[in-house]
This record gives structure tokens, C-alpha cells and sequence, in this order.
């Protein structure tokens, strides 16, 4: 055994995102080619609703988040129904994509932190995220790792991503284990003042809005997580 | 989601927001989506969300009886004995028929 090799078993590195077809994967497409096959959609719906779903983006809940900032009325409406104050920003949870694919989630909760509260979201279950006004979810929230330490583990799962909570400052995890969606609205940082909607917008990315990072001047982008290689990516079949 | 044409009849809520409930801890039988770390954990009804079919029921298309859901606050340190931060909390969302009165 190489020194190396001793040194490796010896740690207790953290589970890294492996770069692999996953099992899911596998059952989405057998499960969309059969849907296809038995007519429940065509090949061009799907086509459709996967450009407009890896399309959207987090902008629209960039949007919302820099428009209750500087309107305290338009805030509270986000607060007393968040999918309705969403039309006014030009999204319409019955009807995401603009071409008939209604939806079954029409319960929005923005989730307002405070100089005491910090809120942080994740599906134990799946995958559940506000598509409408974030874009589909990044890889490491849907990853097990993710989603079953942040649950027993937040403020450690936070540290890893580069938020550390204040111990006075409480951590609420909000499981969106039915149908219910939710979404972190961040305090408006420092020196943020005389800002405009776009200027407040561009600080708000997806990550404030998980609530794995919180906003400032000047951060306009979330870190990239590293992804690994697959140790034994699945091999080509060989010609005989 | 309850269908227009639906025959699906409604349960009463039997809870309102402040109450204490516990997490019923009953056999998984094909597919719940009440989670394993909330069972038999007593916590606080914060809203009441929508009502709608259990998923116990929809998962199988099945036209049963809509149920109330809610917002349950627990405290960390319920469901994990040895959290070590007091004041954090998890919320998660449950049908009533999921949940059973806490009496002290």
C-alpha cells in the first residue's frame, strides 16, 4: 500500500458532485419515452417545455426580491399572496410557460429574513424549488448530500457553502415537502442606498434566494461548485 | 389537484394556528410523503395552507377526501436530541389526517 493510499483512507474528505448518469436520469428518459410512445406528448412539447425551463433563470425572483426593496407596498402584497403579487412582475403561476402547461403549484411563500431569522430551503423528498422565478434548481440542491444533511446539519451545510450564521441568529430550515414553494427573500444589504431596481436585482442571485448566501454590493455572481470527474464513468460498449 | 368534476368531499380542519400537534408515526404502506425525521416529534401549527388530496391518495390517481395541510414549526432540538443551537427551527407541510392533538 502507497503512502498516499494510507494518507486517502485516513481522511473523511465531504461527498464530492459526481460527474455520472445518474439512475433518475436513466428512469426520465425511459418514462418520457414512453409517454411520447403512448401519445400523453410529442417529442416537440417536450422539446418546448424543456428550452423554456432551462431558459428562465433566476431573474424573475431577482426581480420580485429588488421590487419589494424599494416598494413597502408592493412588499406586502408579496407577503399576504405571493403568487398573485408575481403577475405584476409578469409571472403567472397557473400557466409558467405561457403555452398551456397549468400547474399544480399555486402556493408561493416568500420567506422574509431578519437581522435575528435566517431561512433556508431544501426538498428532503425530490427536487421541489419556485421554478417560475428561479429556473430549474442547481445540481447540488437535488443532490442526497444536500438535501439530508441540510436538514440535520444547516448551519455546517451553510459553513461548506460559505455562509456562516451567527449563533444568536436563528436557522429555520423550510422543508417544501408538499405543495407548497418557497422562497427567501435576503435583507437589503449596506450601501445599497440609492440603488435602482436593476442595480438591487443584479445582487440577488439564486443562491440569496435558496438562502445558502446572503446579498452584497458587489457580489453579482454565486460561486461555482467544483464537480468531479466519475472515478469509472460508464464504459462504451466494446466491438466484438 | 381537486379536479372540477371531482367527487371528493372535505375533511374538517381540526387544528388552528398556535396549536401543538405530534407527527403521527403510522406504517408506510407504498408511498407517503411525510418524512421518517418528523415522526412522533410534537411541534406548532403556523398557517393553514390549502386543501387538497393526501399524497398517499394522488400518487395512485385515487378521488378521496381532500384534506387540510399545514405549516408545522419543530424545534432542532426535538427531532435531533443533541442539536446543539437552541433556538433553530424546521418547518415542514402535513395533511391533518397525519397529525394527532397534543394534550399536557
Amino acid at each position: 500500500m502507497t503512502e498516499q493510499h494510507t494518507h486517502t483512507l485516513g481522511m473523511h474528505p465531504p461527498a464530492p458532485q459526481v460527474d455520472e448518469v445518474s439512475d433518475y436520469e436513466i428512469l426520465e428518459i425511459a418514462v418520457r419515452e414512453l409517454a411520447i410512445e403512448h401519445g400523453l406528448f410529442t417529442a416537440e412539447d417536450h422539446r418546448r417545455f424543456t428550452e423554456w425551463a432551462e431558459r428562465i433563470g433566476p431573474t424573475g425572483g431577482s426581480r420580485l426580491i429588488a421590487k419589494a426593496w424599494t416598494d413597502p407596498a408592493f412588499k406586502k402584497r408579496v407577503m399576504d399572496n405571493a403568487t398573485e403579487a408575481c403577475k405584476e412582475i409578469g409571472i403567472d403561476w397557473s400557466e409558467p410557460t405561457g403555452f398551456g402547461t397549468p400547474s399544480d403549484y399555486m402556493n408561493l411563500r416568500v420567506l422574509e429574513n431578519t437581522p435575528k431569522l435566517h431561512h433556508v430551503i431544501v426538498c428532503t423528498l425530490c427536487s421541489c424549488y419556485p421554478r417560475p422565478l428561479l429556473g430549474m434548481s442547481p445540481e447540488w440542491y437535488r443532490s442526497t448530500n444536500y438535501r439530508r444533511r441540510l436538514v440535520r446539519w444547516p448551519r455546517e451545510v451553510l459553513a461548506e457553502l460559505g455562509l456562516i450564521v451567527p449563533p444568536d441568529v436563528e436557522v429555520r430550515v423550510e422543508d417544501s415537502n408538499q405543495k407548497c414553494r418557497f422562497m427567501v427573500m435576503p435583507m437589503r444589504p449596506e450601501g445599497t442606498d440609492n440603488w435602482s431596481e436593476e442595480q438591487l436585482a443584479e445582487i440577488v442571485t439564486r443562491d440569496c434566494m435558496i438562502g445558502v448566501a446572503m446579498p452584497k454590493a458587489g457580489r453579482t455572481e454565486d460561486i461555482r461548485r467544483p464537480v468531479h470527474k466519475a472515478r469509472r464513468p460508464p464504459q462504451p460498449a466494446t466491438v466484438q | 389537484m381537486k379536479d372540477s368534476d371531482s367527487n371528493a368531499s372535505e375533511t374538517h380542519a381540526r387544528f388552528k394556528v398556535g396549536d401543538r400537534v405530534r407527527v403521527k408515526n403510522m406504517p408506510l404502506m407504498f408511498y407517503t410523503r411525510t418524512q421518517n425525521y418528523a415522526r412522533d416529534i410534537e411541534g406548532t401549527i403556523v398557517e393553514l395552507t390549502y386543501k387538497d388530496l393526501v399524497p398517499e391518495d394522488e400518487a395512485f390517481n385515487f378521488d378521496g377526501v381532500l384534506d387540510q395541510y399545514y405549516i408545522i414549526r419543530f424545534r432542532q432540538k426535538d427531532i435531533w436530541e443533541e442539536y446543539p443551537f437552541e433556538n433553530d427551527t424546521l418547518q415542514t407541510e402535513s395533511p391533518d389526517r397525519w397529525l394527532e392533538p397534543v394534550s399536557h
